[in-house]
């Protein structure tokens, strides 16, 4: 005995669906911009707990260290953390977080690339001790972003399937 | 200490480049190392506490001759590969114009646990 099945409303959900695939990329934008901003904020919080000039290190005897100048963190802060020109690559969508497009900052009367100043912070030199205030700040915000970017996306996705509802 | 770490440490001091731990009191002229266990990174929680730990390990190298460059890599990639397996990444290279020197520096992921010293049965004083 044969029985036919129909399901009501499918016809909606398969609207709804490609609809949602057209506008994967954007949903992902969406999502990505949340994330990308609460990754900028983390790298930035820690760009502030930069130690400066201000603190000093027990001298080493044969080895003169320095920590980085109060300009070179005015530098950092002020160019700040940036987020990309957004890529994308059909459902996919990329971005990148950093100081790569800071433009060149004014320190001790010499003019600077911002993110040449960014690495050696980051890095450390053969006379700077580093502090990793980037991956820091990766590290911290990681969790945060990829909950918001999560969240974001949820959401969207909710707002389009009662649009195509309703 | 991390067993990964410890093993790291003693493959780059066993190569011929001079290799310290977190810093130099006294530099050795020309090429030099620096290793040390950096920040946590990645570890899990569960079951009320710490499970599985991670923490980033920073390897760097100076040097002033720009053609020794892919010897001190290639010595240093060796040994990251040996102990660490994929978990690691070269992070930066850099010329610093005030000394003159280039700068390498690695970055690796190690996983363990850092275990505080088992207490020591202390001789009691005074006699029995």
């Amino acid at each position: 005995m044969a029985m036919t099945m129909r399901t009501e409303g499918l016809e909606e959900a398969e609207a709804m669906l490609s609809r949602l695939g057209e506008s994967a990329g954007a949903v992902a934008a969406y999502g990505l911009y949340d994330g990308a901003g609460i990754m900028a904020d983390a790298i930035n919080a820690q760009a502030a707990a930069i130690r400066t000039e201000g603190f000093h290190y027990a001298a080493l005897p044969g080895v003169t260290m320095r920590l980085p100048s109060p300009e070179e963190k005015a530098a950092l802060m002020s160019a700040g953390a940036g987020i990309a020109k957004f890529e994308k690559n059909g459902g996919e969508v990329g971005t990148s977080v950093g100081f790569g497009n800071a433009g060149y900052a004014e320190v001790n009367g010499k003019t600077k690339p911002v993110p040449q100043i960014a690495n050696a912070i980051n890095s450390g030199t053969s006379f700077m001790k580093a502090q990793p205030f980037f991956r820091r700040g990766v590290n911290s915000g990681r969790g945060a972003a990829v909950d918001a970017i999560g969240k974001a996306i949820e959401a969207k996705c909710d707002e389009i399937i009662k649009q195509s509802g309703g | 200490m991390p067993e990964e770490y410890t093993a790291l440490v003693g493959a780059l001091q066993d190569t011929e480049i001079p290799f310290a731990e977190y810093g130099w009191k006294t530099r050795p002229e020309g090429t030099y190392g620096v290793v040390g266990l950096d920040m946590e990174a990645g570890s899990l929680a569960g079951d009320m506490g710490k499970q599985d730990r991670a923490f980033d390990v920073k390897v760097d190298v100076f040097f002033r001759k720009l053609a020794d460059r892919e010897g001190i890599a290639g010595t240093v990639e060796e040994a990251l590969g040996a102990c660490l397996g994929a978990a690691w990444e070269l992070n930066s290279l850099q010329y610093e114009t005030e000394t003159g020197m280039f700068h390498i520096e690695w970055i690796g992921k190690v996983t363990g646990t850092i275990t505080a010293p088992e207490p020591q049965e202390t001789q009691e004083s005074g006699d029995a």
